[in-house]
């Protein structure tokens, strides 16, 4: 059964001083999360004591301020990031769509992409055939498949990646605000396909400061601010 | 310690299921290197052509144009660039690869044999060009063209040791990446790639006995160039291989989670 519990989660970014010749001294921003110094290290408290559960057909939409936590969370849950405190335990096959240019290159086409972003998502061969004319289909670029990426608008890279993160019908998909460049029609599609996920006892985590997107594709709402959970509803 | 192995061992075997992508990528990024050029990766053959001619022209001596010194050279040069190359580029391979690292879940040994990958096909092309100068030098192709393959395979073997060993060099000191880039063009002239070391004392003699890499380029050359089986030199290789291995395998139990958080 897919589901996703953390308890307790906190993770700390450690500005480790790189051993460099080059005299330290560089200002820092002050925005999001904690910054803290731990012995002669500075850190940022990025998450702090996170503790929440999602179960099958969940829709979660995090919301915060900028530097809040929401990507970082997004990271933990993909298993880039390797929480500094707290449990988490992860049923389902994961796929994410953070930055709509990670794992795309920019000299190759589309078509290429496609099979690359499958290999690296541990799809087969046969796998990737399949999926490949629907991919297509659904991102609607036609001949510009043939392209290269570069040559691509945003919101026709945010429509393949799109496209591709959601074939193999992921189990949990994580989403950092990326859709924000897809026309209407396309964002109503992505929509449909969401829903389609979701009842299939699939879970969604969107992360995004738009707020009407997560009213219409989210069940839940959680609320970060530096770090911490201020509202879950 | 056995924590970390087992860390280590598991990222290995994961990128090994992945095997389909590292070479996928190795072959776009040497794609792309020559997207927009005529002769494509030709230029690496060009590139050793012109490397080896200088120096086989420069360093004429009492035998010049004796074909023993093209091929003596000629197969330094194969194995220096290789070296080099390899070690120059592993220093900066997870500041370059930061984007997938820190927005995909593959394993980081992926990167190490994407890399490792790229720079044995680059050789590829610098090892046709090498056994078409020993054909036309008259070099006929016998057994001990085998022990210096076996000399070769312990250096492809060894490659994604040091990769890695070089790779989180770079990653906690970020320094090194000059550092090492500086030591290894020096390094060309402390390194018998070019000259012949034939018993002088002084600095010739330790830049013979003591540099690792000296035994790396004898085990290929020497079955070729003097004909006998280069004992010493494979030996040294194999242990210096295991050595590189032992530490690779070490860092990478113990900081592969870390990496993510340095670049
Ligand atoms: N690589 C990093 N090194 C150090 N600190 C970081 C790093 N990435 C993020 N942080 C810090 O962690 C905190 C949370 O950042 P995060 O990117 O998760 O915020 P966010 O909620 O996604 O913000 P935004 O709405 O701007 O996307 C911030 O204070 C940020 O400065
Ligand atoms: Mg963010």
């Amino acid at each position: 059964m897919t589901s996703i519990t953390l308890n307790n989660v906190s993770l700390v970014y450690r500005l480790f001083e790189k051993l460099t010749l080059s005299a330290p001294g560089r200002r820092r921003s002050a925005l999001g999360g904690n910054i803290a110094k731990s012995g002669t290290k500075q850190v940022v408290q990025a998450l702090d004591d996170v503790s929440f559960e999602l179960k099958a057909g969940d829709r979660l939409g995090l919301v915060g301020p900028n530097g809040a936590g929401k990507t970082t969370l997004l990271k933990v849950l993909y298993g880039i990031y390797q929480p500094s405190g707290g449990t988490i335990s992860i049923a389902g096959k994961v796929d994410a769509l953070f930055n709509i240019h990670i794992g795309f290159r920019p000299e190759a086409t589309g078509r290429r992409n496609i099979v690359l972003r499958g290999l690296i998502s541990g799809w087969t061969a046969a796998e990737i055939e399949e999926k490949m004319e629907e991919i297509i289909d659904f991102s609607e670029l036609g001949d510009f498949i043939d392209l290269p990426f570069k040559a691509y608008s945003q919101g026709m890279a945010a429509r393949l990646a799109f496209a591709a993160a959601t074939a193999l019908e992921p189990e949990i998909l994580l989403m950092d605000e990326w859709i924000g460049a897809g026309d209407a029609s396309f964002q109503e599609k992505a929509k449909r396909r969401m829903d389609e996920l979701a009842e299939k006892a699939g879970i969604i985590v969107l992360a995004s400061h738009d707020d009407a997107l997560i009213q219409r594709v989210c069940t839940k709402k959680m609320t970060l601010r530096a770090g911490r959970v201020e509202s879950l509803t | 310690m056995i924590a970390a192995l087992n860390g280590a061992f598991d990222d290995i075997s994961k990128a090994m299921r992945l095997h389909r992508v590292w070479i996928a990528l190795a072959h776009e990024d040497i794609g792309d290197q020559h997207r927009r050029t005529t002769l494509g990766p030709l230029w690496m053959l060009v590139n050793y052509f012109a490397f080896v001619g200088t120096f086989a022209f420069v360093f004429v001596t009492k035998d010049a144009g004796n074909p023993s010194y093209i091929a003596y050279v000629a197969i330094g040069m194969l194995v220096w660039f290789y070296l080099t190359e390899t070690i120059t580029m592993s220093v900066s391979l997870f500041q370059r690869e930061a984007s997938f690292i820190q927005g995909t879940t593959l394993p980081l040994f992926v990167y190490v044999m994407r890399l490792t990958m790229q720079c044995i096909i680059r050789a590829g092309y610098s090892l046709a060009g090498c056994v078409l100068i020993l054909l036309l030098g008259g070099y006929g192709i016998n057994t001990n063209w085998l022990v210096s393959m076996l000399g070769l395979l312990l250096i492809v073997l060894a490659t994604p040791a040091f990769v890695m060993v070089f790779a989180f060099l770079g990653a906690f000191f970020p320094d090194s990446e000059f550092i090492v880039g500086n030591l290894m063009r020096v390094g060309m002239f402390f390194t018998p790639v070019f000259w012949v070391y034939s018993g002088q004392e002084g600095v010739q003699k330790y830049a013979y006995r003591w540099n690792p890499f000296t035994y790396f380029l004898e085990g290929v050359r020497e079955p070729i160039t003097a004909g006998i089986f280069p004992i010493q030199a494979l030996a040294v290789t194999g242990y210096v291989c295991l050595g590189l291995w032992a530490l690779a395998l070490l860092l990478l139990g113990l900081y592969r989670k870390r990496i993510v958080f340095l670049i």
